[in-house]
């Protein structure tokens, strides 16, 4: 019996009426996992996760939807005491001695955390092909990525294996992989959860955020995971609110605005299409749809390169074999140690954009390319502002196309960021944004479907994503699903 | 515009990284890492910005913590994950020329 | 010789007094077990995070008004990108760009008296390293001060001799560990120097090449190592060689100073904003209750002092004395006599206080017992023969003095009719004593005095009696 497929209230009530208990769902998400066997984890949790089930049968189970649940956690997450990778060479071995902030949150809403998912290298990357670990496969067709850098916990979201994850999102690592496996991933605006214990990629850009299969439960684990944290500077302090409050409303009213930019030709034909198709709907279900220009969205990716490379290039300099991590044998000297350990530990991937991000930031670079960076990137975010001012969100497609092949070639150093040119702008404005499945492409491959709202209006965004849910009632769930294989 | 960065520009940025990079290597990024320097260079296109900077991506300021002493790590766990380690201290190959910074 | 015109600039890092450190909870303190005082932040674990200690940012704003700067009230900071093993994160983070004070001065007064003033360019907030030492083939680390705070205060190269630094430093020092900015220990290494120093032959010249001195372990080390590097660079410019950019240290064996390493290409530190700490934002009334804080400066109290009557050598003698100092300040609207004031408290309460390794604010000398005392020894019913004797009751008892003189059975005789029966009395009962006075023979009248003691058991004051004794000697 498959319990994980029914809807979380009959889960709950299952619980709460003691006819399953929690080591039922972690022996079911176990078994799930190898039988989608999508490489999605790098490592699983197994004797602590049953564990923790055992321990939560001691107490009455609480009126917590989450209560028991399983749940994945995107490998570059800190959990204290279950190896932590990053999917790196450089950390293969790291057990940290610490949660996350949003680890503790999780512990405390009594979520049973299963494993580590597969990721891109320090999450650099957007197929999650430079996992040292091997990419993970997308469950709809094992031929094909999952996207990245979250890709192991959207392709184990879409293969049903459990009904929550956690990824991290930089210039689109949660909503890009969310619309190649046909899932629903929120990265929420910067600031609404902490970073504490998150491994820095780029930090102006991280965020953590809820990738599920469906709307109303991604809101409902977004309840949990926001709020200030005294440990992150950057998090921000919001009055409490129930993201899943506006679900179940309709549109009517709602106006909306689609970037031209997002509507030209970098987007493939069929994925234009089914987010006509989409406009079409709301339109007739009273909302209005205007398209406009957005200023400096087509500069997002050179923003992004230079932005995220040069945090990079300085948040990764602590990686040097001394306090933690991989580390060569009888270095001969202090440069010995910091040279090839780095050089073994990490990826080419990585390497490149490090030593790209010292570039720009070297000498006179700085002014020349980061600071200016930051200067455009701070009117991007004006732009967006006031587009804000006219509607109440933005649509556009998630993606330029479906999710390739993994056998597609890596050389091109480039095609990691242009698979990312539309949901890049998100981050620079350090605003919301979710994908919503809309469709299939003519390989049965999912197209997703980008909502960005204005800062902090996560719940307006679940709002227009459960109400299309709704309306076009996709089978989402690959095992079910006609499949081309 | 030349196609590939030299040998030392390459060197260069390794050295910044403490990323040692084989002949191979140093041949493929001469060529890579020129392609995103290009791309990057794109920055000089975009006008019409003011020079307001912003660090990170929102408007709140930095709220100050109190100075009250929290949780310390014991030696034990200091030393938990240090490769290399010698009595209650984390070792390192010796450094005799003194700090660069501060 | 030829003579060069030296041009100095010093760079001053102070750790700073506070509970935790700049960017984590952890302890600030020196001396502990070895990785002893840290945590993952400390450690720079992957995924930790700064925060920023409020006390370090009031700190900083009171240096900043010490040292007369101008304060900046939008501040962010920024990561200086290194690799170095006791760099935890391998960047530190510290103010490139948004300094948080500026343009200030110092005032020095120099040997001739002449004050002179020496510029500020300017002076920021960062953390400090962690502490390596060396054993055999290995470097070791001790985390415990990393993250410490720090400020950096740097000088314009507007200093010209090795005098001058050790009139700056002491100058620093003493204002900084006055307005409990810093322990300013050198030997602790809360106070650490770098000096710059080149030479040139006109004023007009560009600045010569700069060559910098670091590990100073002392002030007086820091004037000798600036005047040992005038000498050596005025040989290499007089045999017309030319100097490198370097870095010396100076060696306390040796006197003097010897090279550490030849500067290569300037560093390349990558500086950017700290994307971890958004904008530091000072308000008027933040900045003024800091100021408010400031506890009174070293010139105000020598001012103040010397207005009350203290004689000069006490005057510097308090104000080296910060805690007996601070206790003056709590009796200047007393009516008291400051001089004996001042005598008591560098005389028998120091004395006591050092022997038993006291603060005087540790002790049970109130004010108002204080006042008493002073009182007391105005007008003479106390000698400084009793004071020995009380000492130890004055500070450690609660009692009035008077309860304490009971006690003790000190009674002294203070009406001067009274001594000077028993002064006329010894008189004619020693006419060879007055004689030998009378023709010059000073022993004569110490006897006289002994007599006097004798016969009051010593409860009579002593230079009342001798005023009185020369009178009826006449």
């Amino acid at each position: 019996m498959k319990y994980l497929d029914k809807k979380i209230e009959e889960i709950h009530k299952l619980l709460k009426e003691k006819k399953i208990k929690p080591i039922d769902l972690v022996e079911e998400a176990f078994q799930n996992i190898e039988n989608s066997d999508c490489n999605s984890y790098i490592t699983l949790n197994k004797e602590e996760a049953r564990n923790v089930a055992k321990e939560l049968e001691k107490i009455e189970v609480e009126d917590n939807l989450l209560f028991g649940l399983p749940i994945a956690i995107k490998d570059n997450i800190v959990t204290k005491g279950l190896r932590t990778t990053c999917a790196s060479h450089i950390l293969d071995n790291f057990i940290p001695i610490y949660d996350a902030t949003v680890i503790e949150k999780i512990k405390k809403n009594h979520m049973i955390i299963i494993g580590k998912t597969n990721m891109d290298e320090f999450a650099m990357g957007s197929s999650s092909r430079t996992s040292y670990f091997g990419a993970p496969t997308n469950p709809w067709n094992k031929e094909k990525i999952s996207g990245g850098s979250s890709g192991g916990s959207a392709s184990t979201i879409s293969a049903r294996d459990v009904l929550f994850a956690l990824g991290s999102d930089t210039g689109g690592s949660i909503r890009q992989p969310a619309s190649y496996t046909g899932i629903v991933g929120m990265k929420p605006t910067y600031g609404r959860i902490s970073r504490y214990g998150l491994i820095a990629f780029a930090s102006s850009l991280d965020q953590i955020g809820p990738m599920t299969k469906n709307v109303y439960e991604n809101a409902l684990l977004l309840n949990i995971l926001v709020g200030k944290d005294e440990k992150d500077l950057t998090s921000v302090n919001r009055e409490e609110e129930d993201f899943t409050r506006f679900i179940g409303k309709n549109i009517k009213g709602l106006k909306i605005g689609v970037p031209n930019y997002f509507m030209s030709d970098i987007v493939s034909k069929d994925i234009k299409n089914k987010v006509k198709e989409i406009i079409k709907v709301l339109e007739e279900n009273g909302a209005t749809v205007d398209f406009i220009d957005i200023k400096y969205l087509e500069n997002a990716v050179t923003l992004y390169q230079i932005i995220a490379m040069g945090e990079a290039s300085s948040n990764l300099a602590r990686f040097d074999g001394i306090r933690y991590g991989h580390s060569i044998k009888d270095p001969k000297d202090i440069d010995d140690l910091y040279f090839r350990t780095r050089s073994e530990g990490f990826g080419e991937e990585v390497k490149r954009r490090i030593m790209v991000g010292s570039y720009l930031l070297s000498g006179e670079n700085a002014k020349i390319y980061y600071n200016k960076a930051l200067s455009i990137r701070d009117d991007m975010r004006k732009e967006f502002k006031n587009a804000f001012q006219k509607y109440d969100l933005l649509i556009g497609p998630t993606t330029t196309t479906t999710a390739y092949n993994l056998s597609d070639s890596m050389d091109d150093p480039l095609k990691s960021f242009l698979d990312d040119v539309l949901v890049n702008p998100v981050n620079m404005a350090g605003l919301p944004g979710l994908n919503l499945p809309i469709g299939f492409d003519k390989e049965h491959m999912p197209i997703g479907m980008q909502i960005i709202g204005n800062s902090f209006e996560e719940a307006k965004i679940y709002q227009l994503a459960a109400f299309l849910e709704k309306k076009l009632k996709l089978e989402l769930d690959p095992n079910r699903g006609e499949k081309n294989v | 515009m030349k196609d590939k960065l030299s040998k030392e520009e390459v060197y260069h940025v390794a050295n910044l990284a403490r990323i040692s990079l084989t002949d191979e290597e140093v041949k493929k990024y001469q060529i890579q890492l020129k392609q995103i320097l290009d791309d990057v260079e794109k920055i000089n296109n975009v006008k019409g910005y003011d020079d307001d900077i912003l660090i990170a991506c929102w408007e709140e300021n930095t709220s100050l913590r109190k100075d009250e002493i929290g949780e310390m790590l014991n030696p034990k766990e200091v030393l938990e994950n240090a490769p290399h380690h010698s009595g209650n201290y984390i070792a390192v190959p010796i450094v005799i020329n003194g700090g660069e910074g501060a | 010789m030829s003579n060069y015109i030296p041009t100095i600039g010093v760079e001053v890092h102070l750790e700073l007094k506070t509970k935790t450190k700049i960017f984590s909870n952890s302890m600030n303190g020196y001396g502990e077990m070895a990785n002893s005082l840290t945590n993952v932040v400390d450690l720079g674990y992957p995924g930790t995070l700064p925060t920023l200690n409020e006390e370090v940012i009031k700190l900083g704003i009171k240096a900043a008004t010490i040292l007369n700067c101008n304060i900046r009230k939008v501040m962010h900071f920024d990561r200086k990108n290194y690799f170095y093993p006791d760099n935890p994160k391998n960047y530190q983070i510290t103010q490139a760009r948004t300094p948080i004070g500026y343009d200030g001065y110092v005032e020095i007064t120099l040997e001739n008296q002449e004050k002179k003033k020496i510029y500020i360019e300017e002076m920021h907030i960062e953390e400090d390293t962690c502490k390596s030492a060396h054993r055999g083939e290995k470097t070791l680390l001790d985390f415990n001060r990393a993250g410490v705070p720090l400020i950096e205060i740097v000088t314009k190269p507007c200093i010209s001799s090795g005098e001058e630094v050790k009139l700056y430093l002491e100058k620093l020092r003493e204002l900084l560990s006055f307005g409990d900015i810093s322990d300013c220990k050198i030997e602790e290494g809360s106070m650490r120097a770098d000096v710059n120093v080149s030479l040139r032959k006109k004023e007009s010249d560009p600045l010569g090449t700069k060559v910098e001195i670091k590990n100073i372990g002392s002030i007086s080390n820091a004037k000798l190592g600036v005047e040992k590097e005038i000498k050596r660079q005025t040989k290499i410019y007089d045999n017309k060689e030319t100097i490198k950019p370097q870095t010396r240290r100076f060696d306390d064996k040796k006197n003097d100073t010897i090279l550490m390493r030849v500067k290569e290409t300037g560093n390349d530190y990558r500086y950017f904003p700290e994307p971890d700490i958004p904008f530091v934002v000072l308000t008027d009334e933040m900045i003024e209750s800091c100021r408010k804080e400031i506890p009174m400066l070293p010139d105000e109290r020598r001012q103040i002092y010397k207005e009350k009557g203290i004689l000069e050598i006490n005057v510097n003698k308090l104000v080296q004395n910060r805690s007996l100092s601070d206790y003056l300040n709590t009796l200047l609207e007393e009516k008291i006599d400051f001089k004996i004031a001042s005598n008591l408290l560098l005389g028998d309460i120091s004395a006591y206080l050092n022997k038993k390794e006291k603060t005087i604010q540790e002790t049970t000398l109130t004010k108002k017992r204080f006042v008493e005392l002073v009182h007391l020894l105005e007008n003479n019913t106390l000698t400084s023969k009793n004071l020995k004797e009380m000492i130890e009751d004055i500070l450690e008892k609660e009692d009035s003095i008077e309860k304490i003189m009971k006690e003790k059975n000190i009674e002294n005789i203070t009406d001067d009719t009274e001594i000077r029966k028993v002064i006329k009395t010894i008189i004619s009962n020693n006419p060879e004593s007055v004689e030998d006075y009378k023709n010059g023979h000073d022993r004569a009248i110490k006897y006289l005095m002994g007599q006097v003691m004798k016969e009051t058991k010593g409860k009579v004051n002593p230079k009342m009696t001798m005023d009185i004794l020369l009178e009826e000697l006449k």
